[in-house]
């Protein structure tokens, strides 16, 4: 809740115009949509005013991104009106929708890297020049000056998209939407990969669109930016809306309980560690390339040790330099009493496991099978000899599913299908199979809903009550709070703190982790 | 305002020096103090001039790679080109129908390139072997395995010929690169070509065929073909059914030492200028201290991978 915090001085001054009067700008009426076999909306209404950032949670699969396809024209609604200030109207594909100003803005950025800003604001719309088929690439940049003027980012305009980090090229969608003249924006978990500073820029954006009149429809998984925000909350279960509330009128509990139809532990059941074992991991003074220096921490087994700070803060660097996948120029590290040096390969033999950030992309194979994915860090171990043998490969998988109680039909079930939660119990359970006592896990619950988190946090919890020890890596401040027997405090690829059970606050993350407060 | 903004992010490729201009200042340096004769003006003409059907078919394949795609049929359908040309012009006496059937021919094989990649689906890899196959058997059936001999002596013009002084190649070569600046930067097709690459579902969301636009990139790969099949038939003063096997491991490798990636999008027309000199003064180097044409394929290799090694290391740094 610290971010709310932060903010509610500018929120309190919020020009809130019209909100909740009048005529909608855009109404949805009892809109279904099925396919064969799931009804992915079950009469869903809806309604945003000008000016409003209606939000709107739910649980993976609770039918948020249906709705967002339906917005955009992407699919058609079985059944449900539309009603564009209030006269009806159709809804039968992305042209209509970009006829009443709805642009969507995805997660997955519809932009080209190697265009720069200007040309990717107006794609398929570029202004002609004199001769037949050119362009006026002057006229294209000062457009998008114009529009990039608009949400007060200052940015040359001729800048390639693959030069600028996240947050920026999120603002050069929401340009690009503006250009179109959008009147409805449609954000997916617009701060899902942003920074705390970024966020807050975009909030101001979000605001400044918010007071020329744009209706905002916001989806989001953070708590805190859904009171900071809303002027509207709507909670989407199962495809069904399960309620529609004034931030004012409600609380986080209630909110959760609303996403999942039953109340979350939020302590996660954590059995805190009373008496921690050895020490298995010592890093002393290291200093390394990738930006940490002078870094000391340890962790004994069965503890979670959290590792904090605002991303950016060198806290992933100093896992990949324990992990062995960036060198240390100085300083040592021990795991296990041994001295820990050399590549990844190394690590796995001396009982590390590195679960990564971004299970997609660098935790598993995502076409491959859940089996596959179990085993394929534990082959070494599990055929010494180089043999495979499907019989021992598939008992293995199979007590691994059972033991992580993984969701999903069959071992042969390709991973890409899973939903969250379970993508990530199979990241973990790969490094069950190599026998790993040492697990360094950046952000494990990144993408997961509520539910699953606790279940993640379960998991977790039972492998330190084995004796294995974690390093656990978030920037979800109360998750650390939450999970965590002690963390450390990164700021500006330093250590700057060590929290003991009883001082892990959030307010003391935040404070030793900000630059100035 | 906008001046603020310009100065501070303006960027530009030759802001740091890219790889393939410090291995053209090597190579140049190295012929210059072993290959002799290198530095006399007659063989620095050369260069370019021999440079010129390299050019011909290495700028399409810079928006080809762009597209993320490949064209490894372009060598055996310039040869096939070259071929039906001479075959035509023995047989009818017209070049200007022979010229046209030579396009013709470039432009059918690029066409059908774009619609195995666009609508069959096809890796581009597999889809130009398969074509790189069937017109190199075309060129050995209607040739029957012979050189076509007989072309006139007056077709020579288009590469021996000069105009007011500037070797024909060397002015068709120039104008080609003219022409392939202003599609890729001030055109509509052009600022497509990277999105093919880098984002090819933006593309689609913005309303534009992507279909469309890849067939067009291999059908303009084709008829560059064809316009390179008209120099080298000028330059033989013959149509060989073997002439350019092989051509499309320059081109390629001219394209990749320019700095072009193979991933996302990302070209660089100057660097593939660049990169087809690279390969041309490696040539013509080797040429003059006697190296055999297979040895030069290997030194090609090297080049490659030396030029790419120095864009690594600066990337990195």
């Amino acid at each position: 809740m610290s971010l709310a915090h932060e903010f509610t001085g500018s929120a309190g001054a919020r020009l809130k115009s019209g909100s909740g009067n009048g005529v909608p700008l855009l109404e949805l009426r009892s809109i279904s949509k099925s396919f064969p076999g799931v009804q992915a909306l079950d009469d869903v209404s809806f309604a945003v005013w000008p000016g409003e950032v209606h939000m709107l949670l739910g649980e993976n699969g609770a039918g948020k991104s249906s709705l967002m396809k339906v917005l955009c024209g992407a699919y058609t609604a079985n059944g449900g009106e539309f009603y564009f200030k209030g006269e009806r109207v159709e809804m039968r594909g992305p042209a209509d929708a970009r006829t009443l100003g709805i642009a969507v803005i995805f997660q997955e950025f519809s932009l080209v890297p190697y265009l720069d800003i200007a040309q990717n604001i107006f794609l398929g719309r570029e202004f002609p020049g004199v001769l037949p088929g050119t362009i006026d690439r002057q006229r294209i940049r000062d457009e998008a000056r114009r529009v990039l003027d608009q949400i007060g980012f200052d940015i040359d305009p001729r800048t390639p998209v693959h030069k600028l980090g996240i947050a920026q090229q999120q603002m050069v969608e929401i340009a690009k939407a503006l250009s179109q003249d959008a009147r409805i924006l449609v954000m997916d978990e617009p701060t899902a990969a942003l920074s705390d500073r970024e966020i807050e820029r975009l909030f101001v954006i979000v605001r400044k669109l918010q007071a020329d009149g744009v209706a905002i429809i916001y989806i989001s998984h953070r708590m805190a930016e859904v009171f900071e925000l809303g002027d509207r909350i709507t909670v989407l279960r199962d495809g069904r809306k399960v309620g529609s509330v004034l931030p004012s009128e409600t609380t986080p509990d209630e909110l959760v309980r609303l996403m999942v139809g039953r109340s979350v532990d939020t302590s996660y059941g954590r059995h805190f560690c009373e008496k921690p074992g050895e020490i298995v991991l010592d890093v002393q003074n290291a200093t390394a390339a990738n930006g940490i220096s002078d870094v000391n921490l340890t962790v004994r087994s069965g503890e979670i040790v959290g590792l904090c700070g605002l991303v950016g803060s060198g806290r992933t660097e100093v896992a990949r330099a324990i992990f062995g996948a960036d060198r240390i120029a100085s300083g040592q590290i021990h795991v296990f009493g041994d001295l820990r040096k050399g590549a990844p390969d190394v690590a796995v033999r001396q009982g590390l496991a590195f679960i990564p950030e971004s299970r997609k992309t660098q935790g598993l194979a995502l076409l491959r099978s859940v089996g596959d994915n179990l085993l394929v860090a534990g082959l070494n171990k599990l055929f010494p000899d180089g043999v495979f043998r499907k019989t021992v490969a598939r008992r293995t998988a199979d007590e691994m599913v059972r033991r992580l109680r993984i969701a999903t039909p069959s071992t042969r079930q390709i991973v890409n299908f899973l939903s969250g939660g379970n993508q990530q119990k199979v990241v973990i359970g790969k490094w069950l199979t190599t026998g790993a006592r040492l697990f360094i896990i950046d952000e494990p619950t990144r993408g997961i809903d509520v539910g699953a988190k606790a279940e993640i946090f379960a998991l977790i919890d039972g492998l330190v009550q084995d004796g294995a020890a974690v390093l656990m890596i978030s920037s979800e401040q109360s998750e650390i709070v939450h999970v965590c027997d002690r963390a450390y405090v990164m700021r500006e690829g330093r250590i700057v703190g060590e929290l003991a059970r009883e001082e892990l606050t959030e307010e003391n993350i935040l404070r030793l982790g900000m630059h100035h407060v | 305002m906008s001046d603020l903004a310009t100065a501070s992010t303006a960027s530009s490729p030759i802001a740091t020096i890219p790889g393939v201009a410090v291995v053209l200042v090597l190579l140049s340096a190295l012929f210059a103090m072993v290959a002799p004769g290198f530095l006399s003006a007659a063989n620095l003409s050369n260069v370019l001039v021999q440079s010129t059907i390299l050019l011909m078919i290495a700028l399409p394949m810079t928006l080809i790679i762009m597209t993320e795609g490949l064209d490894l049929s372009v060598g055996a359908v310039l040869t096939l080109a070259s071929v039906v040309l001479a075959l035509t012009v023995v047989a009818t006496g017209s070049f200007i129908l022979s010229l046209a059937t030579a396009l013709a021919v470039g432009l059918a094989f690029g066409v059908l390139n774009g619609f195995l990649v666009a609508w069959m689906a096809i890796p581009p890899f597999v889809a130009t072997l398969g074509t790189l196959g069937a017109a190199q058997g075309l060129a050995l059936i209607v040739s029957d395995g012979q050189s076509v001999v007989g072309v006139p002596p007056s077709i020579q013009f288009i590469y021996s010929g000069k105009v007011s002084g500037v070797p024909m190649p060397i002015v068709l070569g120039g104008a080609a690169y003219l022409f392939f600046h202003i599609l890729l930067y001030h055109t509509r097709f052009g600022t497509y070509v990277p999105a093919l690459g880098g984002n090819r579902e933006a593309l689609k969301l913005a309303g534009v065929s992507d279909r469309g636009m890849l067939i067009a990139v291999y059908g303009l790969g084709g008829i560059m073909a064809g316009v390179a099949a008209m120099l080298l038939t000028a330059r033989m003063n013959a149509g060989h059914p073997t002439a350019a096997l092989g051509m499309e491991f320059d081109a390629i490798a001219a394209v990749a030492v320019g700095g072009t990636s193979f991933e996302r999008g990302n070209g660089w027309l100057f660097g593939t200028l660049l990169g087809v000199f690279a390969v041309g003064i490696l040539r013509n180097g080797l040429n003059l201290m006697a190296v055999p044409s297979s040895a030069q394929v290997a030194c090609i290799g090297v080049l490659v991978i030396l030029a790419l090694y120095i864009d690594s290391l600066r990337s990195s740094s």
